[in-house]
């Protein structure tokens, strides 16, 4: 395990496996602010079940859009004072119950603003300025309840309305991805989740990463096109297969609609929620051990289903090629009549 | 035509012929997913998909799709944006047709989805989801549809929240506000059709579903629905049509 440097970011040759369970108790303190990562699919279920099993507290999360119920078991489970988002939902369950409940017990503090006034906001982060302008929101209640993070303005070169977004820079960003390296690497494909790049590289600190498979750096600079967090960002890699679930992660699984609906029952239902978090949360000692209670209800073939049964494997055969020899053969310059032989 | 269907099959069959052929949609989560699928693989073959996701697509994708970063929104697709890159087509003016539903509407267009009761008191209030991406898109593009089950509670004189912008306050509000987009143009629910009249931009009913009746419309309406004086009965659903639709929904994700 290495030593944290200065600014938490690790450098090129350090090993950053660890368990999930050393990532989040080092990586993620009491009153943090977080980028809860993913969207509709590559939600981080994991690293979510293992914040509410390590009872952290007093996060304020910043996000776009989460489905699937991760974050609303967040914050049903006490460990969230505030977020900022566009949108949470599970689904299946229609509705956020447990957000829905702690904005009424006036336990949790919610500030909502639309989709591309979150990714701005993220976008801000990952430029490092203070706001970014937007065209939505305007002359809605989004403006009117959220002044914390939208304001309208004049434009001061035409004096036309705009809205501003302010820049949000989370201590700790926490996604999924398809793959990782040791050192970092994080490659994701499938959506190009810009709001996972903005949010992970708006960090301050850097992002935990849970990851479907872990493969060696050679494999990811034979295309880092593909790298979104490269790994100076990055502060834990975690090999955890299907850490997204019940959400889909491209390429692996898709989104499991029957567990939704079944985790659902128990979100809708404030008395039955402690159950789930016996069985699925604090009664798993990790997410293998949540797969495999999974197997066990529900079968290994309710997960063998969620795997790609049709082929959409890329048919473009990618090159990185090299510049121009000149650098070091002999090639005379170009010339011609009108420029005459230069040396 | 067809003489046994769900009002959800006549709403997403006759919503989808409002998408014109060759335009550039952005859909929201919900039944316009559904809606823009079938439009793709019936008279508007010729559609530039967009969605919050990231996705870019002239074909219709491969599956049902339940999200808007649904795994068959990319499969096979243009173009893999991420949710600002495709977003930004709405700020830049380059979207046609705006597509969401919502929790509440009024009788200007005005769009509730955050939730209902009083936000300045939060044990009153109850939260559904959010914006997500249904206010950018209905300041931003060009024009909206709106798909919406027929309700008292969803139609109503004034939302309790407004997540999305219609015409606000009334005529010239959008305006006076620097929006992009033309607002929303059409709302259609599991009973009829809407329209917006241009001075007062007030909603009307232009159409009636087969089955239904003016009076009867009236009645799953909370505020004084103005009528077109040439509202009419809304054309059934063909077999065929029916058919296509439930095979892109065969367990009735969406229909049921």
């Amino acid at each position: 395990m290495h030593e944290e440097t200065k600014n938490g970011h690790g450098v090129s040759s350090v090993d950053k496996r660890m368990s999930l369970k050393d990532a989040v108790s080092r990586f993620i303190k009491d009153g943090d602010a977080l980028y809860y990562g993913g969207f509709q699919t590559m939600v981080p279920m994991a690293i979510t079940h293992e914040m509410i099993r390590q009872r952290k507290k007093d996060l304020h999360v910043f996000c776009t859009t989460t489905d699937v119920g991760g974050l609303d078991l967040l914050v049903s489970a006490g460990c969230v004072s505030e977020m900022h988002l566009a949108w949470s939902m599970n689904w299946f369950a229609r509705g956020s119950h447990g957000i829905r409940r702690a904005f009424q017990q006036e336990t949790l503090k919610r500030h909502d603003l639309s989709n591309f006034a979150a990714t701005s906001a993220l976008m801000g982060g990952f430029l490092g300025i203070p706001f970014m302008a937007v065209r939505g929101n305007v002359g809605t209640d989004l403006v009117k309840y959220n002044q914390e993070d939208l304001r309208v303005i004049e434009d001061p070169f035409t004096g036309e309305k705009i809205t501003l977004v302010r820049s949000w820079r989370a201590d700790v960003g926490i996604i999924h991805a398809q793959r990782a390296d040791p050192l970092g690497n994080i490659v994701s494909w499938g959506t190009r989740s810009s709001p996972d790049e903005f949010g992970a590289m708006g960090s301050k600190r850097g992002v935990i990463v849970t990851v479907e498979e872990v493969v060696e750096p050679e494999v990811v600079r034979s295309d880092p096109d593909r790298t979104l967090i490269p790994f100076y960002k990055t502060l834990a890699v975690v090999h955890c297969p299907w850490g997204a679930h019940p959400s889909a992660c491209m390429g692996h699984y898709g989104q499991d609609i029957r567990f939704c609906e079944y985790q659902g029952e128990y979100q809708r239902n404030e008395h039955l929620l402690h159950h789930f978090f016996e069985d699925w949360v604090y009664g798993c000692s990790d997410h293998e051990a949540y797969l495999q209670k999974y197997v066990q209800m529900f079968g290994l073939e309710s997960l063998e289903r969620l795997k790609p049964q049709k082929g959409f494997k890329p048919l473009l055969d990618v090159h990185y090629s090299y510049h121009d020899p000149v650098v070091w053969l002999d090639i005379p310059p170009f010339s011609d009549a009108h420029i005459g032989g230069r040396d | 035509m067809a003489n046994h269907y769900r009002s959800t099959e006549q709403m997403v069959i006759r919503c989808a012929k409002e998408l014109i052929d060759g335009e550039v949609v952005f859909a929201g989560v919900g039944l316009p997913l559904l809606v823009v699928c079938f439009a793709m693989m019936t008279h508007a073959r010729h559609i530039t998909l967009l969605t919050e996701g990231g996705s870019v697509r002239g074909t219709a994708p491969p599956g049902l799709a339940i999200t808007v970063d649904d795994p068959v929104l990319f499969a096979s697709g243009d173009a893999t944006f991420g949710m600002t890159g495709a977003m930004a087509a709405l700020q830049r003016g380059e979207v046609d047709l705006t597509f969401i539903s919502g929790a509440q509407i009024d009788r200007l267009g005005n769009i509730n989805s955050t939730g209902v009761g009083n936000w300045e008191k939060p044990r009153t209030f109850t939260y559904f989801a959010g914006s997500g991406g249904a206010n950018d898109m209905a300041t931003s593009g060009k024009r909206g549809l709106i798909i919406i089950p027929q309700d008292p509670k969803k139609f109503v004189e004034r939302v309790d929240y407004l997540t999305s912008p219609g015409f606000i306050g009334g005529a010239g509000h959008r305006e006076a506000l620097g929006m992009l987009g033309g607002g929303p143009a059409v709302v259609v629910s599991t009973m009829g059709v809407y329209r917006f009249d241009a001075q007062s931009r007030e909603m009307y009913l232009a159409e009636y579903f087969s089955g239904q009746s003016v009076e009867k419309v009236r009645s799953f309406c909370s505020f004084d629905l103005k009528v077109s004086r040439d509202v009419k009965e809304t054309e059934s659903p063909t077999e065929e049509e029916l058919t296509l639709l439930r095979e892109l929904d065969p367990k009735g994700f969406y229909l049921s």
